[in-house]
């Protein structure tokens, strides 16, 4: 949906979450970024599967 | 000879009963109840939930993958529990009733040496009146359910492709329903295929949840690092909700579903109804509803199981109040304490207490979600209770040395929010532990290290790569054991 279509009501539970800047949405689909983030979430995990159980 | 029953083949069972298979050889039994004839990877249903996958993508035969792998497979439904045996045999046994290999209703008895109840949850459709499949809403808990949300989702964007407004309600059923992340990952797809279709101007969405808080997701919420702050899963949540422009009522209890309306308990004690087109509502989880005998043929169900009908195993099952449960009440060798040779595992154990805060209404409704224990935490549960029962038969050694608490097992929930190579999205959350520890994580209960909250392509090929990835296991295809739980 374009920017100018959603209406934020100040006081309405939706007003109050952050939104994604165009910068912010681009690092987010930007490939090579997203797979030096995969490496990264892959570490995390498996390094939390490995130390979860003995 | 040792004869290890299993009852269920979901991810835990059938991690347990595969791993027991590979390490005890020719020479042990293992033995796998499931009343359904399919192994299936769950959490690809939302995909079929909303076209892009078939039933057939996340499912396959377990009689062919049991054959080759020399575990016998009874496709049948747990009925009772003896585990003290009979008047003729000490030995414990289950009374089972088959539900296919040409053997409809027919009953049997399966003795074991140990047993391992992995039955997951009974989908309790009839606890919220008026919800679920063939009712008024529908589900993505089986492959079943999400191939008939598909049917319901392509008619309403069929009406919306002629120009008709359509009310979209997605969220949890039951004032007590867990699974946030299934029902807010399908909320995502189904504005991915709204979005796309470029009918969004004609749909309104609303994620309709039983949270305190948006991002609670029956686990208290978690704390991420971001943007230069630690903040809430629940700004992280909302905002992805926001980006898609839904809406979101919280804090509610859904009592009734009358079709095209849903009446719902807020948790200040108000009555209030919503109507809609299309709505997917999770619905409340319990145990299968086995019962339990001693040798007397006494019923023994309450010793085994918790009201629930989820059976008790290492945990401290000791009333307290919320503020006073610690890390440590949680089970780690999920060993029933009054037969030893009894396991629960995955959904099929008790948790000794919600890790949301139990909150009620003035009408006294608790309006809170149960804990989860799905996906990972599930597999590596039916792994170390193998692992276990492995050392027990081959070393004689029954100190149950593997241990994996939820209290100190991380777990990754990815919620994908697109579809494609490079158009895909997801929101990637990962906590460690699943179960705060306050002890060693006195400011925020979690390592923050390893709680990640994000948002990116990068979600989605790691639930991709899952998908394969465990399908391969299950599948039991080569190196199968290598790929962690």
């Amino acid at each position: 949906m374009k920017e100018q279509e959603m209406r934020t009501e100040a006081y309405s539970e939706e007003s109050y979450p952050p939104m994604p800047t165009k910068t912010t949405l681009f690092w987010r689909r930007f490939w090579p970024w997203q797979v030096i983030r995969w490496i990264v979430l892959n570490i995390k995990i498996l390094r939390i599967v490995v130390g979860g159980h003995s | 000879m040792a004869k290890i029953l299993v009852l269920g083949a979901g991810i835990s069972g059938h991690t347990a009963s595969t791993w027991l298979k590979k390490k005890l050889g020719k020479k042990h039994d293992v033995i796998v109840v499931a009343p359904t004839m399919h192994y299936h990877w769950i959490p690809s249903n939302i995909w079929i939930g909303v076209g892009r996958m078939t039933p057939d993508q996340v499912k396959f035969r377990l009689e062919n993958r049991y054959k080759k792998s020399g575990i016998i497979f009874k496709q049948a439904k747990a009925v009772s529990i003896h585990p003290e045996g009979n008047e003729k045999s000490d030995r414990g046994y289950v009374t089972i009733e088959y539900t296919g290999q040409d053997k409809i209703g027919e009953t049997e008895t399966v003795e074991y040496d140990f047993l391992i109840n992995a039955t997951g949850p009974q989908l309790k459709f009839d606890a919220t009146e008026g919800l679920g499949p063939g009712k008024n809403t529908v589900s993505v808990c089986s492959f079943s359910h999400a191939a008939e949300a598909w049917e319901k989702l392509k008619e309403s964007i069929e009406r919306m492709e002629k120009g008709e407004k359509q009310k979209f309600i997605i969220g949890t059923g039951h004032p007590g329903a867990t699974c946030q992340g299934a029902a807010f990952e399908y909320i995502l797809n189904v504005h991915y295929e709204i979005a796309k279709r470029k009918l969004e101007h004609l749909a309104e969405f609303k994620w309709l949840t039983n949270e305190y808080e948006v991002g609670d997701f029956g686990m208290g919420g978690a704390y991420i690092k971001r943007g230069g702050y630690i903040t809430s899963t629940k700004t992280f949540a909302e905002s992805f909700l926001k980006e898609r422009n839904i809406g979101w009522i919280k804090r509610a209890g859904v009592k009734k579903v009358e079709p095209g309306k849903i009446f719902y308990e807020l948790l200040d004690g108000t009555e209030h109804e919503e109507t809609f087109d299309f709505s997917m509502l999770i619905p409340a989880f319990s145990g299968p509803g086995m019962k339990a005998y001693n040798k007397k043929g006494e019923d023994i169900t309450s010793v085994l199981f918790a009201p629930n009908g989820f059976m008790k195993v290492d945990a401290d099952y000791t009333k307290k109040p919320f503020e006073e449960w610690k890390a440590s009440d949680w089970p780690s060798t999920y060993q029933n304490p009054d037969y030893k040779n009894i396991f629960a595992a995955g959904i099929a154990f008790a948790p000794p207490h919600p890790i949301s805060k139990p909150m009620f209404s003035p009408n006294g409704t608790g309006i809170f979600p149960a804990p989860p224990r799905t996906g990972m935490p599930s597999g590596v549960i039916g792994k170390v209770i193998a692992d276990n029962i492995i050392d027990w038969i081959k070393k004689g050694d029954d100190s149950l040395k593997h241990k994996a608490s939820m209290a100190r097992m991380g777990a990754a929930c990815i919620v994908s929010a697109g579809f494609g190579h490079f158009k895909g999205a997801a929101a990637t959350m990962t906590v460690f532990p699943i179960v705060q520890d306050w002890e060693k994580y006195p400011t925020y209960g979690r390592d923050l290290r390893y709680t990640v909250g994000e948002a990116g392509l990068a979600g989605h090929w790691l639930k991709w790569f899952m998908h394969y990835m465990f399908l391969h296991k299950a599948k039991g295809y080569p190196f199968w054991w290598l790929l962690p739980e």
